[in-house]
Formats: structure tokens, sequence, C-alpha cells
């Protein structure tokens, strides 16, 4: 719940949004929001130190009364009456400045559970959409912020609850004490009962809340999915059927809400046991207390303790307990649990001219013993050489194997790939075989199911090693841009690039008509106000101004027009060490030294000149209509 | 052939008027006097558990204000030392106990009560948006309907109770007031003194935390829009190993949030403080001069404590003002539910076009007009039975509404459509949607699993059509890649746009009908794939006729005809090879023949980028 656990926590797998299950959700918020306020005590005793305030003020309702009535009114002193009732709204008076300072200590208990929470949230929903991509909704992400105001509030309304119920009811009892010690007797049987029942009542509450709160939820999920395809429904003709199964989930929903609302009835009866039996008790205990000394006025006060200050505090306390509550515990005890770590930084990519030692090459040795050297195409690192400081990287692929989950055909079977130093390869192939799993792997995003992939830096002969270089870069075919100044969008992937090189990029790609709409570096870059065509030109430039040994573009320019993508693919080739363009346009592959056919079992790679002359989905699949490319 | 379709219209009239009866019955229909607002409409539905409401509310308020009386009289008769006032205690006693008896009703009756409207409500709205047009209920924006079918009809069931819970939390106060007013006059007259500051003080508290929580909201919106881009640039953010920067830069604004929400804690605390003292100075004042009455003699003890009673009573305006809230709440929800539920239902005469009919499309001077534009005008088009039609144009020139209004997502302003003869319009639904088969480019898929995605429709296939219609759309191959395979729970399936586009060919080729429209269905896939289901089209339906709006030549060159469209109008159909002579028909192509691998061409954003 905390903000300084998410980094500190290694734990790793399992979201932290779950269902969870009702039985036990106590112990687990608990749990966690033990140290929470154990590391705020500080926090927890100023607020209760302001609401002495409160304690005195309301001791001094029911002790003034009594006193102006004994000493005053009735003792035909009116003076004296008047200056005890005067005492009493005098006590108030403090309140209008102290409660502001109650909230802002207020503040420290609630404000760190909410940037706890949006913490744990966003590294939560950062891990999702990393591990498991097709499951992140940009939907759930609005929910998760949703739940964390929904515990700041309920958070807040049960400490202020609470607070008030404990100061003020401690000041009715100290004044029940002070009036006559024998009203406590009267008292405190029917307001412990009453507490007694409303805890008992408090557990089925909450799992009724529970129970409502997740029929709501599943609800809407529904709901959301089919406002956003009604006109699938119309068309396909399945509206019956889908308003069946919401007529079941509202169903369920209205269940859940009875069931609620039962038992908000048996809490009114808990509240009156507190709240009003007292007054009740104390009218027929009255002859008794009367007999033991008690004075009228004393009768009074004792009469505003219980009904002006005891029974509004404690109907405050109970209704936060019983719906603010439920609710909180339901919200917090989705962020409980360990937090996802996300993966640390990759290893920075060298800036231009540093040297591109690699740490990694000796430990990887020895597991290269029995890769045989890779046969260098001569010409293939010449466009390398004239990119300084970063030594292309080639990468070989044994037998590498990859499927999605147990029960699926794999998307790669056995694929055996020599990517050389400095060359340019592009991969093409019919939808679904495996062109972006095979970047992913490339680029060292992702393990393969069975085989090898191994990195070999540099020189033929030199180690081969089991993780990409520093300074891989993939770009995946949907550009992240983000709102933020352009420099840093630009900046993303090597934080020190000069503005000059910057600059240069930016012009390299025909990109200055952007930079001057949106007013140079310094400005704000908005995605939604840029096509997807432009946001995959600045994460080209984005590639264009980080030194890397290894790039992997899969469909990156699947937006731009051809011409443009001409321009991004030369600019690329000639910056980066190896290139690896998984194609989108016939164009991009005959750019390539080599082309990578995959279909499926069929697997074919050779020049482009080659392919063309020799394999038929080749053809098929760069000689198919278009006539205007 | 025209005598079939005269009969269907009899009997269809039929079936309207008990349709029509139906739905007088049930009230299932769009209510008359939904202008009188939905309050009456829930009140008509439930209105015992609504009077229950209002009754023991009312019963309960004015037992508790007989109860301050009651009090003080037992009090009077307790301190003057006579015989002990057990039949005043009881009464006492009494008094509470139907009170808080008659509240626990209101809350098991109000919550029974409001859950039940909602469901009825939520039910109704659904039916209202699955009847109508599909483009009249996509006047709301998914988020928007979604929040109008959850939250909003919670809110608007909830009128009935809200307003019987106003009138019993007016009771009160008024109450109080006359209370006080009959107990003693000067006491009541000290208490009128001290209100106006208390309504100024309400007006103060709801202008300043406006005010405070606009600049918090803004932070919480930059927190959430950060977290969007970077959720939605996961694949950069894994693959730059990005992703702890990007935690700090996404809880970055906690700082600037933590600010200002300790402000809107500052400015609550300022308006609580003032009414936690203005409650109290009142009070003693009411008390000061009952005691100065006391002193004269004017006024027992006992009155003293039931003047104070009512004192409080009356000040406790706020739960009028919260009662008010939520009743206006209530029935803004109400309004907002209001153009759910009035959605014009879909009309159909029964009739169904003759059994076995080869399936010609025919349609006669369609038009369509929106917001004063003609996106259609006068389209006369035929499509003999089993051949199919490539519908060409560039975009916005009306393709995918000609599709709509083919099949009858869309109702044309004028002219008709006609399948085999029969105007759709007079076709029962169920038949036109087991007839005619859609599949989009961007589909929305319904169903736990892959393979309930691909059998959602008017009928259930059976696992083998399945698969083989998967297969048909080529779909069959990444479906096996799947973690398990066709039982893969869709939530759990990742897809491409393209392959999302093959399950909807998938579910449109498990229900062949007569008509098979493709709007834009294969853009997502390469060229080579489209072949495969193109030729698998050409097999499998050898009796449908097809409607396919077409971006690619080739596309349009495999159909038997093409229909080339500009400013909504049918410029000229004909061969594909016979319209290629015409350099402006080829110009419509022109930088939208580059093979789409995923998702809708863009043709835009290749346009702007190439400024």
């Amino acid at each position: 719940m905390t903000a300084d656990t998410v980094t500190e926590t290694t734990a790793s797998g399992g979201g932290t949004l779950r269902p969870g299950s009702r039985r036990g959700a106590f112990g687990r918020v608990w749990r966690e929001g033990r140290p929470f306020l154990w590391r705020r005590r500080g926090a927890v005793a100023r607020l209760g130190a302001w609401s002495l305030v409160e304690f005195t003020q309301t001791f001094l309702t029911g002790f003034g009364v009594a006193q102006a009535l004994d000493r005053g009114f009735l003792a035909g002193r009116p003076g004296v009456g008047l200056a005890w009732l005067a005492l009493a709204a005098v006590a108030a008076l403090p309140a209008a400045v102290t409660s502001r300072a109650l909230f802002s200590r207020l503040a420290d208990l609630v404000e760190p559970l909410r940037d706890g929470l949006v913490r744990r949230a966003s590294a939560g929903a950062l891990h999702e959409a990393l591990t498991r991509p097709e499951r992140a909704h940009t939907g759930a992400v609005s929910r998760t912020s949703h739940q964390s105001e929904i515990a700041r509030d309920g958070w807040a309304g049960l400490v202020m609850a609470l607070r008030s119920c404990v100061f003020a009811g401690a000041g009715a009892l100290v004044g029940l004490a002070v009036l006559a010690p024998p009203l406590l007797l009267v008292v405190l049987p029917p307001l412990v009962a009453g507490w007694v029942l409303f805890a008992a009542t408090l557990a089925p509450m909450a799992a009724r809340q529970h129970a409502y709160l997740e029929a709501d939820e599943r609800l809407a999920a529904y709901a959301g999915a089919l406002a956003g395809g009604l006109r699938d429904v119309a068309a396909t003709g399945g509206g019956e059927r889908l308003a069946g199964e919401y007529t079941a989930l509202t169903r369920a929903q209205c269940d859940a809400a009875r069931a609620l609302a039962r038992w908000s009835a048996v809490r009114v009866l808990a509240l009156a046991l507190c709240g009003r039996v007292p007054p009740l008790a104390l009218l027929a205990a009255t002859p008794w207390l009367l007999g033991t000394g008690m004075t009228p006025g004393a009768l009074v006060g004792a009469l505003t303790y219980l009904t002006v200050s005891l029974a509004p505090a404690v109907q405050a306390l109970m209704t936060a307990l019983g719906t603010a509550g439920g609710r909180l515990l339901v919200v917090l005890d989705r962020f409980t649990g360990r937090v996802p770590e996300l993966p640390p930084a990759r290893a920075a990519s060298a800036d231009a001219g540093a040297d591109p030692a690699e740490p990694g090459a000796t430990s990887a040795d020895a597991g290269a013993t029995s890769v045989a050297a890779v046969p260098r195409r001569p010409g293939a690192g010449v466009r390398a050489e004239g990119a300084p400081g970063h030594a292309p990287c080639g990468v070989e692929l044994t037998g590498v194997s990859f499927a999605y989950g147990p029960g699926a055909r794999p998307v790669l079977d056995g694929l055996d790939l020599t990517v050389r130093p400095g060359e340019h390869l592009a991969v093409l192939g019919p939808s679904g075989t495996g062109k972006s799993t095979l970047a992913t792997l490339l680029a060292g995003d992702l393990s393969p199911g069975g085989g090898l992939v191994r990195w070999r830096p540099g020189e033929a002969g030199a180690g081969a090693r089991p993780g990409p270089p520093a300074g891989t870069v993939l770009l995946p075919q949907h550009p992240y841009v983000f709102t933020g100044p352009l420099r840093d969008n630009l900046r993303y992937l090597r934080p020190s690039a000069p503005d000059a090189e910057l600059a240069r990029a930016l012009a390299v790609l025909g990109l200055e008509p952007l930079l001057r709409r949106l007013g140079g570096l310094d400005s704000l870059v908005e995605p939604a106000r840029l096509s997807m065509g432009e946001r995959q030109l600045l994460v080209a430039a984005r590639a264009l101004v980080t030194p890397s040994p290894l790039l992997v573009m899969d469909e990156a320019t699947s937006h731009v027009d051809p011409v443009a993508e001409h321009r991004v693919e030369t600019a690329l080739a000639a910056h980066a060490g190896t290139l690896v363009v998984v194609a989108h346009r016939p164009s991009s592959a005959r750019r390539a030294d080599r082309v990578l056919l995959l279909d499926g079992p069929r697997v074919e790679c050779g020049p482009p000149s080659l392919l063309a002359r020799t394999s038929s989905l080749y053809r098929e699949l760069t000689g198919a209509p278009p006539p205007a490319v | 052939m025209s005598g079939e379709p005269r009969r269907k219209d009899r009997r269809a009239e039929q079936e309207e008027r008990a349709a029509q009866e139906r739905r007088a019955e049930g009230g299932d229909g769009a209510p008359p006097d939904e202008r009188r607002g939905l309050l009456a409409a829930l009140l008509r539905r439930r209105p015992w558990p609504a009077a229950g409401v209002l009754l023991c509310g009312a019963g309960a308020a004015l037992a508790a204000l007989a109860l301050p009386a009651a009090l003080g009289v037992t009090v009077d008769r307790l301190l003057s030392g006579g015989a002990v006032p057990w039949q005043w205690i009881a009464l006492c006693a009494a008094l509470t106990l139907t009170e808080v008896a008659l509240d626990a009703a209101v809350a098991l009756l109000g919550g029974v009560n409001s859950a039940r409207l909602t469901r009825w409500l939520r039910e109704r709205a659904l039916a209202g948006v699955l009847r109508t047009e599909p483009h009249r209920a996509a006047a709301f924006t998914p988020g928007d309907l979604t929040t109008r079918l959850t939250a909003t009809t919670t809110a608007a069931a909830d009128a009935p109770v809200a307003a019987a819970s106003t009138v019993c939390a007016v009771l009160l106060p008024v109450g109080g007031l006359v209370g006080i007013l009959l107990t003693d006059v000067w006491t009541a007259l000290a208490l009128l003194a001290g209100i106006p500051p208390l309504i100024l003080l309400l007006r103060v508290f709801t202008r300043d935390t406006t005010a405070a929580t606009a600049d918090y909201q803004r932070a919480q919106a930059t927190v959430a829009t950060r977290l969007s881009e970077a959720v939605d640039g996961a694949a950069t953010v894994r693959a730059a190993g990005t992703a702890r920067y990007e935690h700090a830069r996404v809880t970055a604004p906690l700082a600037e949030l933590d600010v200002h929400g300790r402000r809107t804690w500052r400015v609550y605390g300022h308006a609580v403080g003032l009414s936690s003292v203005l409650l109290p100075v009142l009070t003693a004042l009411v008390l000061a001069v009952g005691g100065l009455r006391l002193a004269a003699g004017a006024l027992s003890v006992g009155e003293l404590v039931a003047v104070s009673r009512y004192a409080t009573l009356a000040v406790g305006v706020g739960a009028v003002t919260g009662a008010l809230g939520s009743l206006a709440r209530s029935r803004a929800a109400g309004a907002r539910l209001g153009p759910v539920l009035t959605l014009p239902p879909f009309t159909h005469r029964g009739a169904a076009p003759p059994p076995g009919g080869p399936g010609t499309l025919e349609l006669r001077g369609v038009a369509v007009v929106r917001e004063g534009v003609h996106v259609l005008r006068d389209v006369r088009l035929t499509v003999p039975a089993g051949s199919s039609l490539a519908v060409v144009g560039r975009s916005g020139a009306g393709k995918s509404t000609l599709a709509a209004v083919a099949g009858r997502l869309l109702d044309p302003d004028a002219g008709d459509v006609r399948l085999d003869g029969v105007r759709l319009a007079d076709v029962d639904p169920v038949v036109l949607r087991s007839e005619i088969g859609y599949a989009f480019g961007r589909p929305a898929l319904f169903g736990p699993t892959v393979a309930d995605a691909i059998a959602f429709g008017t009928r259930r296939p059976d696992p083998g059509e399945v698969r083989d219609a998967a297969h048909a759309a080529a779909a069959d191959p990444f479906v096996r890649l799947l973690p398990h395979g066709y039982d893969t729970p869709l939530e759990d399936a990742p897809m491409s746009g393209g392959e999302r586009q093959r399950l909807g060919l998938a579910r449109a080729f498990a229900h062949p009908g007569r008509l098979l429209i493709l709007d834009d269905a294969t853009s997502g896939l390469d060229t080579a794939t489209e072949r495969r289901v193109q030729r698998a089209l050409d097999r499998h339906s050898t009796r449908r006729t097809r409607l396919i709006v077409a971006h690619r030549v080739a596309t349009a060159a495999r159909a038997d005809r093409v229909a080339w469209l500009e400013d909504g109008a049918v410029r000229a159909v004909g061969p594909h090879t016979r319209l290629w002579r015409d350099p402006e028909y080829r110009a419509v192509f022109h930088g939208e023949s580059v093979p789409e691998q995923s998702g809708v061409p863009a043709v835009e954003d290749r346009t702007e980028a190439a400024r």
C-alpha cells in the first residue's frame, strides 16, 4: 500500500489486480495496512492531538447545560446560567480554526495512501502490458485510477468518522461520569450491545457489498463489450442471445442489491440500539438516579450527551463502516499482494564515439564453442564501417521454436538463421507466419521455447553471447509517442543525444515541416494530434539518433507513404550496424541484401534477385497486383 | 412471386397488432408519455413499494416529531417527584420503536424497490438499443452508452425512493420549527435569527470545493493519460527496457496531485470548521433564551429539553438538501436515459423471402441523407443471384453506407432494397439476419472463446462447421497457434487487426445465407492471404450473392462486376477490365493499392505523412 515498497519488493509474475475472494480480504489488507499506519504513527498522533478540541467541546456541551441549569436558571441566577452556556459556545469556537489543521493532518494519512495505490496500479498495469499484451486495455487503466479515488475518499471518510466517534464518544462518556457516575451503568449496556450487533453484521455485510460490487463490475464489463459492438450484434442477429446473458447479469446484480438492502435494515436496528435505546434507559432509570443524588441539570445534560453528541457520532461511524468501509476493503484488497517488479533498464546504448565494450563476452564464450564460424559476405561490413562507434552485431538462430501456449501449434518451428553482422535483411511472409515473433526473438525481447539465439558482435570469429548487445533497438509496428516535449520523445532511446543530432535526424527524414508546425524541440507533442505516419517517422528519428549495433524494424513504417518509407529505410540502413526489416511492402524486400521468406514450414532465404527467379511465394508476395508501386 | 409477399403482409399485420397489444400490457415498448418524465413511469411500474416508502418514512418522521414533546412531559413528571410516569416512559419507548422499525422498513423497501427498478430499466434500455438501427445507437459513444446502461440506470431507478425520502425529509425541519413554535415563541425567534447565516454558509461551501477539485482532477488526468499512453506503447517500452523510467514518468505528477489534494482537504476543513461552530452556537443561543424563560417561570425543564430537541430537528436542513440532491441526480439520470429508452425500433411485417431463393439483390432509387448531406443518392443496382459485385470509390463516396443499406443495418431515406423481390423492410429480423451475412474491417467479437466468437449469430453452428469456416477465412492456422486453440478465451488471444478480421470473416462464413456483404473485410490481410480467402469464398458459397466493398485493385478485378461510387451516386457499373480503361477509375485506387497488413487502411495518415 505504500510508495516505498513498490520498487523494493522482489517479486514477479501475477497481476496486482485480482478478483480476490472475500474471505481473508480483511487479513490481507490489514497485513499491509499495519506497517503503513505504523510508519505514519506521528500523523496519527497529531490527528489525535487536534481532535482533543472536539473532546473538550463535547464535554462542555452536556456539562455546560447541566451547570447552567443547576447553578443558574434553576437557582434563580440567570447570569450564571448564561455564563455557562456562553462557555459551552466559546468552547466550540476553536473548531473553526482547528478543523483546517485537522484536515491537513488527515491529508498526511490519505494522500500517501492514494500515492501508493497509484504507484502500485501503474506498476501493475505496465507489468501486465509488458507480459500479457493481449490483456492490456486502456479501459482497465482508467478503472484502476478510478478505484484509487474510491479508496482515497473511503479511507478519509472512515478516518474522520472513527476519530469523531472516539473523541466525541470519550467526551460524552467522561461528561456522564462527571455528572453522575451511575449514569454509565445505565448507558453503557445498550451501547455495547449495539456495537456487538453491528460487529456481527459487519462480516456478512462486507460479503454482500463484495458480491454487489463484483456483480456491478461484471455487468459494466459486459455492457461495455456490447456497447462497442452494436453494429456487429445487429448484423449477426445475435442480439437475443446477448440480451439473455445481459438479463442474467442484471438479475444477479439485482439479487445482490436486495441482499444488501436486507442487511442495511439490520444495520438500522444496530444503530438504534446504540443511539436510541440509551435515552430510554436513562428515563427508566431516572427515579433511581434522582434517588442517588443526581440533579435535574445532570439529567438534561445527560440527555444532551446521548442525543446531540453520541448518537450522531455512532451513526456516522456505523454508516461509514457499513457502506464506505465495505467498498474500501474490496478496493484495497485488489491492491494487496506482491507488486510486480518491472524489468530493469537495459544497458543503455553507448554514445557515438564511446568504446563498445561487451561486458558479457567472456561468459558467453563457453556456450559458443559448437557454433560454426559465420561466413562473412564481402561488402556487408562496408556500410557498418560508415557508421562509427558501434560495431554491427550478427545473430544466429539454431533450431529455434516458439509457441504462444501449451495447446498452441508453434509459430516458429526449428528455424535456423544467420544474420550476418552489418547486413540488411528483410523478412517477408503472409500474415501470422511468425514475422513479429522472429523480430522479438532477434531483439532478445523474448526467449525461444526451444533452440538457441546467440548474438555475435563485430568481426567473424568473435565470441557469441547469450544476450543481445547493448543498444539493440526494436521498432514495433505501433509507434510509441508520448505526451511530452518533442526533445524527450526523440531522445527516448538515448537521453544524452545532442540537439544538433536531433535536428539532423529530423532533416534526414523530411520532418522539418512537422518541427516547424509543432514549434521547436521544446514544444509539447500530443500523440493524438499526430497521424500514425507522423508518429512512425518520429520513432524512426529516435532510432536515427541512437547508435545501434542491431536494429530490428517490425513493420515500423506501415503507415508511412512509400517515398518516406524509402527515405527511412535508406537512412537507417546507413546508420545502424545490422538492420532487420519485417517488410510491410514488397519494395522493402527489394532494398535488402537478403530476404527471408516465412510461410509456416516453408522457409526460404536469399538475395531478392535470386528469390525473384526461384520462389513462387516470393513472386506472389511481391509481384502481386499493385501497379502503382 | 408477387402474391407471396402480399400474403405474408396480411399475416405480418396481424402479428404487428398482437405485438402492439403485448407492448401495451407489458409496458415493454417505448411509453408514449416519456416527456412527462421517467419518475411517472417508474411509479406506475411499481406503485406500492414507493407508497410504502412514503408512508413508512412519513410515519417515522411523525414519530420522531412526537418524541420530544413526550420526552418533555416525561422529564417534568420525573422531576416533579411524584409517581414514576411509566405510561409516559412507555410512550417514549413506543415512539422510538415505531421510528426505528419504520426506518428499517424504509431501508428494506427502498433498497429492494430501487434494485428491481434498476433491473427493469437496464433490460428496457438494452432492449431499446438492440432493437433500433445501429447507427442511431452509435450516436452515443460506447463508453457513454456503457455508463447509461449501468450507473445511470441505478441513479435513475432511485427516483421514486428519492422523491418519497425528500417529502419525509422536509417533514422533520418543518415539524421541528412547528414544535418549537408551539412550545415557546421566544426560543423559536432566537432560532430563526440564526438560520440565515447557516444557509449562507452552505453556499460558501459549495463554491469553494468545486474550485479546489478542478486542479486535482487535472493532475489526476495527467497521470491517467501518461499511463494509458505507456500501456498503449508497451511493445516499445518492453523493447527499450524503459519500464522503470515509464513508471517514474507516469507517477511524476503525484507530487502535484499531492499539493492539490492537500488543498482540497484544507478547503473542506475550512467549511466543516465553520459549520461545526455554527450549530453549537445556535444551540447555545436557543438554550440561553430557553434558560431565561425557565428562570422567569415561563418554561419547565421538560419543555426546555423538548425545545432543544426541536431546535436540532429544525436545523437539520442538511438531510433535506441531501435528499433533494439525490432526487436531482435521479432526475438528471432519468433525463440522460430518456434518449436511450426512446430509440425508435426497427419495424417489420414478418415477411420472409421465398424459400430456396437464389439471392438476387436489388437497390431501387436508394437515398440516404445525413445532416442535410446526401450520403447516397438515387442508387439503382441489381446484383444477380450468385454473382459478386465490388463497390469501389474514394473515401467518403458512400461505400460503407451502401453496404449498410444493402443488408438493412440502415433504412434508406428514400427508395427500397429487395432480396429476391421482398422488401428488406418487411422481413422478420431473425430471417433477415440468417439470410444476410456481414463481415467488417474492424469486427467486434462476442463469446467467451474463439470458437464461440465464430459461432456467434442467429443459429449456433457445430464445431465442424466452425472449423470449416475458420479454414475458409484463413483463420485456422493462426487460431491453432493460440494457447488453447479454438478454446482460447477471447481476452487471452493476442490478435492483430488482420487476425480479428479473419475471425469476423469466419463468423460470416459459419452462417451461410443468400447474401454476403464484406465491408472492407479483407483490408488487414496481405495480398497472398486475401487471395486464399477469395478463392475459398468463390468455392465455399457458389450459391451466395456477394457485395464487396473493396479498396484494392485486385479485389475489384476478381469480382464479376464493379459499382463505382462517386459522391454517393453510382458513376458506372461494369466489369473491372472495362472500367479500368478510364483513367479516373484508375485514380480511385491511387495510393490505396499498397497491401495493408494490419488494421484499417490509414489513407489519411499516408497522405498527411507525405506532405
